[in-house]
């Protein structure tokens, strides 16, 4: 059986504490009290800072929906910073350029190869867009040609908690104007059989970008893949 | 042709009863009396003069109902239409929902009607154009508008001895006006009752103004955006969550105001709409008042019902559900008819006054081709024209490529910040309003 991801970054951050900042490791005890933290990336060459709101929903809904133990504060961290190494879970979005610089290159390629998750969101909720594209390019620059592949809806993450049958659609995919909005897939990179970098075309982040007390007037909380995808990260 | 008097209507629909053989009769005459111009590339192309009467009879024999219209008006056809609506009420399967007409009724004045607008002349409409297209070639620009006056009159008599008349009269004018390019365009619209609040010129120097700022426009990326709608851009959000207000939707679990009671719990005696429940952010008031001043509607429905001043939402609560006498009596509720007119209440803030206070922002002139996505969430999607500017430090920065937005006027009167003073528009008063979290969706290419 495979060691949970939660153990695996704990051990791999024990080899990476020689290299680490003092702030990544005692980042990591302080998180010691809690299951999960949200760690958002901020890159150099694009937007990061986009939809405040949806990390205090997503961990709201972890908070209702799980026994999570989770840290209701979501935390910032450079991708250049080591401390990045120690998160259990990373979210990255934008709309505009992704061209990482060196530092933030090698944070993400050891993270990734060393048992973490990101999940990365393309605000422009388009194949053809300036953060599709390039962010795509950065991917097989660091993990070669054909790293990111079409995950089946039948995937894992797809039951790691609700039910689905691949990914929710978003109320921007109900327009339904074939402007090439509609995406039936989400792509990830897989390492050792997981997936470790979940990517989306789909702009999930700004669908669950609301003041929460909109959220009632929803026909169904539309948080609750994020509960999948977090679920999926800590245990898989 | 003249708009049919009272004593005439009266006259009229009193000999059309006379030959009904059926259990219930109702008849409606409806006439329309008007003229427009229509100018594009600065112009007049039409100028046209209408003139409409048409009569629909209605008979009923027990539960078959049929219907029949005519526009002759000699006693021979008089009696032929009164025999079709007969013959295809015979026709007709039994209505398992069917309620008998009203009785007499008693109704409110109307002020409706407005001398200056019944006589409006081909001239007056030619220099309405004309006042439009000067201002429009002066700043070299292509202005393109219509303009319509009618005095519209509609009567109702039945068998039962409801009799109602009314004469209404109307002006809608809007201009679109581009630049030569065609890369920058500009809308205005007003309507009235009274024509005397026209100026056309005053309307066109706004789509001037927004013409000559909308060129190059710059693109943004879509998003969540504090928005100023200007009340052509939320009349028709707002006009969509009114028609959906019905009670029956509601209660048969179809509309954004079904009670939804959790799966698993006991929900027999739950309510089965959301009657009382509180919505909106507390400054939403939407009511119809027929005697509005700028925004005044016929006192009575098609049938021949009398509409007084109703609230559908106060401090942001749901008060009222339009039904249909037949729902009405199915549910022991009162009958309560639906009304066109809404007037939304606002603040004191004018336009510039919320876009003062606006750090980041978007200004919307209107939104178009709106359609529904989801009845449950009353999510709508459609797209920004003629006329979208972004916002920064209480400034109109620069014009930005128009968007395509996914909203829902349930989130969007959550979402409000400031109100401003309502206005008239498409019959309705609608405050320009102020909303954080407006949603676009994706950017258009359409100027």
């Amino acid at each position: 059986m495979s060691m949970p991801r939660r153990k695996f970054i704990k051990n791999a951050c024990i080899a990476f504490a020689a290299q680490a900042f003092f702030r990544g490791a005692n980042a990591w005890a302080q998180s010691s009290d809690y299951d999960f933290y949200f760690t958002r990336l901020s890159y150099e060459s694009g937007d990061w800072e986009v939809d405040e709101r949806m990390p205090a929903n997503v961990l709201n809904s972890l908070i209702e929906y799980t026994s999570l133990r989770v840290d209701i504060k979501e935390r910032i961290i450079p991708l250049s910073d080591p401390a990045m190494l120690n998160a259990p879970f990373c979210y990255m979005a934008g709309h505009r350029l992704v061209q990482f610089s060196d530092a933030e290159a090698q944070n993400f390629k050891q993270y990734v190869e060393n048992g973490g998750f990101v999940f990365v969101d393309d605000c422009n909720h388009d194949i053809d867009g300036m953060f599709a594209k390039t962010f795509e390019a950065q991917m097989r620059s660091l993990f070669g040609e054909d790293a990111l592949q079409k995950i089946p809806n039948d995937h894992p993450i797809y039951s790691a908690f609700f039910t689905f049958d691949g990914p929710p659609r978003t109320s921007i995919e109900l327009n339904g104007w074939g402007d090439d909005l509609v995406h039936n897939y989400l792509k990830a990179i897989i390492v050792n059989g997981k997936i470790a970098v979940l990517y989306s075309n789909k702009d999930l982040g700004c669908e669950w970008d609301y003041d929460f007390r909109n959220k009632r007037w929803l026909k169904e909380d539309n948080t609750k893949f994020a509960v999948n995808i977090v679920l999926y990260a800590m245990t898989a | 042709m003249t708009i049919i008097t009272e004593q005439h209507a009266k006259k009229l629909l009193s000999k059309v009863l006379t030959f009904s053989k059926a259990d219930e009769c109702e008849c409606n005459l409806e006439s329309k009396v008007g003229g427009n111009i229509r100018y594009a590339r600065n112009t007049v192309s039409t100028s046209g003069q209408e003139s409409d009467l048409i009569l629909i009879v209605q008979s009923t024999f027990g539960k078959r109902t049929g219907t029949a219209t005519i526009n002759e008006f000699d006693d021979a056809s008089l009696e032929k239409v009164v025999r079709r609506s007969e013959e295809l009420a015979k026709l007709a399967p039994e209505n398992e929902e069917f309620m008998p007409v009203f009785g007499k009724q008693k109704y409110a004045k109307a002020n409706t009607y407005f001398e200056s607008t019944a006589d409006v002349t081909p001239e007056d409409r030619a220099q309405a154009a004309f006042d439009s297209i000067e201002p429009s070639k002066k700043n070299k620009l292509i202005a393109a508008g219509f303009l319509e006056d009618a005095v519209e009159m509609s009567a109702i008599m039945n068998s039962k001895g409801l009799f109602a008349y009314n004469t209404a009269t109307q002006v809608d004018f809007s201009v679109t006006i581009r630049t030569e390019d065609g890369k920058g365009s500009g809308w205005a619209s007003g309507d009235y009752s009274d024509v005397k609040l026209l100026d056309t010129a005053k309307l066109s120097s706004i789509a001037i103004q927004k013409s000559k700022g909308s060129a190059d426009a710059k693109e943004m990326e879509p998003g969540k955006y504090t928005v100023i709608l200007e009340p052509a851009a939320s009349v028709g959000l707002i006009q969509n969550m009114m028609r959906a207000f019905d009670q029956r939707s509601a209660d048969e679990g179809r509309s954004f105001l079904s009670n939804k009671v959790a799966k698993g719990s006991k929900g027999e005696n739950a309510p089965k709409n959301k009657l009382g429940q509180k919505m909106f952010d507390e400054r939403v008031h939407i009511h119809s008042d027929p005697q509005h001043a700028i925004a005044p509607s016929a006192p009575f429905a098609g049938n021949g019902y009398p509409l007084n001043k109703i609230d559908w939402i106060k401090d942001g609560t749901i008060k009222n559900m339009p039904n249909s006498p037949y729902w009405a009596k199915h549910t022991k509720s009162d009958y309560i008819p639906a009304n066109r007119n809404f007037i939304m209440d606002g603040g004191d803030q004018s336009l510039e006054d919320m876009l003062k206070n606006t750090r980041r922002g978007v200004l919307v002139t209107r939104l178009w081709y709106i359609r529904g996505l989801d009845p449950q969430t009353l999510l709508y999607t459609g797209l920004t024209r003629d006329g979208t500017f972004y916002i920064e430090n209480g400034k109109i920065k620069y014009p930005i490529k128009n968007f395509r937005f996914n909203e829902s006027p349930i989130i969007m009167l959550n979402n409000i910040e400031a109100l401003g003073e309502p206005q008239r528009i498409e019959g309705c008063m609608i405050p320009p309003m102020k909303i954080r979290d407006f949603t676009f969706s994706s950017l258009s290419d359409a100027v």
